[in-house]
């Protein structure tokens, strides 16, 4: 990859005074713990910020695209409005593989039709990448689909170096960030490749699948697997692996009066194609038969479909549904034994 | 299927609704009623055949439904509605003179390239059931055209003939003559129906056409078209004559909730209507 060259760098120190600064201007959300778990979380001060990553369960897409959200309010007499909640909002410390999902998930939300509610919501924040130096766990699997460095989806990203951190500025939000919040030194500007060195001696091990960039073409001819039937006939159709994943953005809309039946909401919120009833037409027709098609439907948006509109496979590796899949189907599996055929 | 972003600002309106009025109701069925609605909130419906509004009811939800009116400059527009979920439902319950809220339209309905593709050739229409409605709005868009067009062929068939549509457009269409002709069937004889009994694949061999010559377009329920597109194509009509108007459960209408995608097509944009070349090797077709 191409060397970057960093113009500041910053102490850990300065880093979080910085971010206790900004508590008063935005919300903060970063990485934290609660009852030992890892979570992205708003925290209150950054002593509650750990800057060790652990997997979270969840992506931090849901503060982009909550898990459910109000997008219309309306009363019983007619009036209708469109709701859009957008605070600002700093998100640090978000690694390689989520924010090559915010890229996705930008890309999918202004494709076309400039959905109001995500981008409002992403034009009112400061996103600050944190890179990785080594890969976090055995489930991860971002260097098999190009997604151990960003390709976007920040406006800051840090570097971690031995008592500082390097900073590179990717938007104009970014530069305005960083001169107002931090208080920074002049960098030599040497660091980000000092890093990147140290980065490719973990991470130069691991090569990406090795028909990666074909993928689209590949699993366009490669319906009749037998690995589909072979990991969707244990699937179990519970959705988990989208509710977890960072680049799942299908969503349902229902509608609710509040119980003085005066106002009432339409809210968008998270849904499944790997369950059954998502395709269901009114008639009661599904055009996805079974598991077996769903999951091949999934995998195929995350390798085929969107690869080919985003350019980046849009499975970023982060490994979040392999954990959550109780029947340990894994999108790596797939991709491996599909890859594996083209010799 | 659309391999590249287009990327565009926000859209603060995207998911807000505008009212339409219920101007008249009528029923056909217990199920099926039709609906002419006004906009209150602008001038023109600006549809094209084959698209559709979201159609609100406030409380309720929203539901993909076609437009069954041809084309016009006015705020006005026609549909035609089965009750089958909980919008539909409700909307059957309501009167002349009530507001629903409508998005769109939406979809890439029959396009002026593929109207321009029509003239001059043999139109046949292959409608099962409610398939009418969707179709309606080409149907009445080239009927009182009829001259562009070498011949018009209207192939309609339901199950039983009290579940026909729109009875006396039927005896309109019938009364034509000329480059017009309408072929009926149902499935199951009842009451005095003297026509044709037997599924739609029946009237096929009765149309006398020009494969290469005619164009043909196919609204019915999801098994219906194997059977059409099989007999069809026995016919040696070319896979690009054949076009078809598929149902799927559009939520957003914009190419975002997914729940409408045939593999990587989103239907609400790429769709509703399909050219059969173009989409003969989705899995998800049918």
């Amino acid at each position: 990859m191409s060397t970057k060259t960093s113009e500041l760098v910053i102490t850990k120190d300065n880093l979080f005074k910085g971010l206790d600064k900004t508590l008063i201007d935005y919300q903060v959300a970063a990485l934290t713990k609660k009852s030992e778990r890892s979570l992205f979380d708003y925290v209150t001060s950054s002593s509650e910020i750990k800057l060790e990553y652990q997997p979270t369960v969840l992506s931090p897409k849901k503060f982009f695209f909550p898990q459910e959200e109000v997008i219309l309010e309306y009363t019983s007499d007619g009036k209708i409005s469109a709701k859009i909640d957008a605070k600002p909002l700093v998100l640090f410390g978000i690694r390689p593989c989520d924010l090559n999902g915010f890229k996705v998930l930008y890309e999918a939300f202004a494709d076309d039709h400039g959905d109001p509610n995500y981008l409002a919501k992403l034009e009112q924040s400061v996103v600050i990448g944190i890179d990785c130096k080594k890969i976090c766990d055995k489930d991860s699997f971002c260097f098999k689909v190009g997604s151990q460095n960003a390709l976007g989806g920040f406006d800051i990203m840090l570097y971690e170096l031995d008592n500082d951190y390097a900073i590179e500025i990717a938007s104009e939000k970014g530069r305005k960030f960083v001169d107002k919040y931090l208080t920074t030194s002049k960098a030599r500007g040497d660091e980000i490749a000092t890093f990147q060195a140290e980065k490719a001696s973990c991470f130069g091990k691991e090569k990406p699948f090795k028909n990666l960039e074909k993928f689209p073409e590949i699993f366009e001819q490669s319906t009749y697997h037998p690995v589909w039937e072979q990991e969707g006939s244990r699937c179990l159709s519970c959705g988990s692996c989208i509710m977890v994943c960072p680049t799942c953005y299908c969503f349902d809309i229902k509608d609710e009066w509040q119980l003085n039946l005066k106002q009432g909401e339409r809210i968008r919120n998270w849904d499944a194609c790997m369950v059954r009833s998502f395709a269901t037409i009114g008639s009661g027709e599904n055009f996805r038969h079974g598991a077996t098609a769903r999951l091949h439907h999934r995998i195929n948006r995350k390798f085929n479909y969107l690869m080919k509109k985003h350019g980046q496979a849009v499975c970023v590796g982060c490994g979040r549904c392999v954990r959550a899949c109780l029947a340990e189907i894994s999108p790596k599996t797939i991709a491996a034994a599909i890859d594996g055929e083209q010799g | 299927m659309k391999n590249k972003l287009n990327l565009q600002e926000k859209n603060p309106n995207l998911y807000l609704p505008e009212r339409a009025k219920i101007l008249k109701i009528r029923s056909f069925s217990d199920k099926e009623k039709f609906f002419e609605f006004e906009l209150l909130d602008r001038k023109t419906s600006g549809h094209l055949p084959g698209q559709f509004f979201q159609v609100s009811i406030l409380g309720i939800g929203e539901a993909p439904i076609s437009i069954t009116s041809p084309p016009s400059n006015n705020n006005r527009f026609e549909m035609s509605v089965r009750t089958i979920g909980d919008v539909t439902t409700k909307l059957h319950t309501l009167n002349v003179g009530d507001i629903v809220y409508v998005r769109g339209p939406f979809g890439n309905g029959f396009t002026e390239a593929t109207t321009n593709r029509m003239l001059n050739k043999h139109l046949l229409f292959i409608m099962g059931g409610i398939g009418y409605f969707p179709l309606r709005s080409l149907l009445n868009k080239v009927v009182p055209e009829r001259e562009k067009y070498k011949k018009i062929s209207i192939l309609y068939g339901c199950k039983t003939p009290k579940e026909r549509m729109y009875p006396e457009e039927l005896a309109e269409l019938a009364k034509i003559g000329g480059n017009v002709e309408l072929l009926e069937t149902v499935d199951r004889i009842e009451g005095d129906w003297k026509g044709n009994c037997g599924v739609i694949t029946t009237l096929i061999p009765k149309v006398d056409f020009d494969p290469s010559n005619t164009i043909a377009v196919i609204v019915g329920p999801p098994i219906m078209y194997k059977f059409v597109l099989k007999s069809l194509l026995e016919k040696n009509m070319p896979k690009e004559n054949i076009y078809m108007d598929m149902e799927r459960r559009m939520k957003c209408g914009v190419g975002k909730c997914g729940h409408c995608q045939m593999g990587g097509i989103y239907v609400c944009q790429e769709g509703p209507v399909f050219n059969y070349a173009e989409v003969e090797k989705n899995e998800e077709l049918f």
